[in-house]
């Protein structure tokens, strides 16, 4: 989605368009979803903290001019809930209540039966080797078309100009893992 | 980008989906009338009862931490396969609380005694989300959403 478009959404969102708030929120919902996996939250609190952070919007949604802002916005507090979540720990979970609740995300897919498609499960293999940093920043831009970098790099405290780079870096080693690997072919 | 990259990409993007109602469970809770709402967050969540899940015997205990108030409920299974919401707020106070549920259920609404206890009774299982009134120039209190 272009910032224009964005920004066109925000400004109505504010006027008190549902129609356009609505929209936003698909929009963005898979990175703020990525974002709050990547942190290694379960399903069930990932969900949960990325309605807080709408929930939170709402309250600013006065302050904030920008489509870049609103996106920086919302990948930041996601971050932040989730980070304390994850402090939190699970330790009011009885036992037993870990493994059925799913463990916490070291990268995706939680399970591994779910990869049916032989080339997922090689990039799967190798996905899971790169650091926190690739796979988080990988996950994200694969998740939108043109992915807005000053707003991701805003949102984890990167200098501007430096997620185009290291996107760049992590894929090109992704890729010269796979391409080394038989199993993936091509 | 080159094709080997766009797929690469395609993968990655397709390996933990968001879940199918994580859209409807946030444009519900954003749903709200007026957006001027102190958020709860979600500060501790507790299940109990029988490990056989017997019906009746299980029950979940959620705390939201508001910057005003917290709000904690405990959510007890009922036989008919309905619930009942047992909740506190602290500080205790008679405040107006809503239960709010997608659209056709009605909003439910009662009154906390002054210990801050109230109970939503009979209510069926699904999304929903508290909203807890202000008094006296006190912020209003919304809590996430939540599959009872």
């Amino acid at each position: 989605m272009s910032d224009v478009r964005l920004g066109t959404l925000l400004e109505r969102a504010r006027d008190g368009d549902r129609d356009s708030l609505h929209e936003l929120v698909r929009e963005l919902n898979p990175v703020l979803w990525r974002v709050a996996r990547g942190q290694g939250l379960t399903a069930e609190d990932a969900a949960d903290v990325v309605q807080t952070s709408w929930l939170e919007l709402l309250r600013r949604l006065h302050e904030i001019r920008t489509p870049r802002a609103v996106t920086a916005w919302l990948i930041t507090a996601t971050r932040r809930e989730a980070w304390h979540r994850q402090q939190r720990g699970r330790r009011d979970l009885p036992d037993g209540a870990i493994a059925l609740d799913g463990l916490a995300d070291p990268g995706p897919p939680p399970d591994q039966r779910l990869l049916t498609d032989e080339r997922d499960r090689v990039l799967w293999s190798h996905f899971a080797r790169l650091s926190q940093r690739c796979r988080e920043l990988l996950g994200i831009v694969a998740q939108v078309a043109r992915p807005d970098y000053s707003a991701i790099a805003e949102a984890y405290g990167m200098p501007h100009g430096s997620i185009g780079p290291t996107r760049g870096r992590c894929l090109a080693k992704l890729r010269e893992m796979l391409l080394s690997d038989p199993a993936w072919g091509a | 980008m080159d094709p080997v990259d766009a797929e690469i990409l395609q993968r990655i993007a397709r390996f933990d989906p968001p879940p199918a109602d994580l859209d409807e469970r946030v444009l519900f809770a954003i749903d709200l009338g007026s957006l001027e709402a102190e958020v709860a967050h979600l500060a501790e969540e507790t299940l109990a009862g029988s490990g056989a899940r017997a019906a009746g015997e299980r029950t979940r205990t959620i705390t939201f931490d508001a910057d005003s108030r917290s709000v904690m409920i405990t959510v007890v299974e009922r036989p008919d396969n309905l619930v009942r919401i047992d909740g506190w707020l602290a500080p205790g106070a008679a405040l107006q609380v809503d239960l709010r549920q997608p659209e056709p259920a009605p909003l439910r609404t009662v009154t906390a005694d002054a210990t801050g206890r109230f109970v939503f009774d009979e209510v069926p299982h699904g999304l929903a989300q508290l909203l807890v009134h202000g008094d006296n120039g006190d912020a209003r209190v919304v809590t996430p959403s939540l599959v009872l």
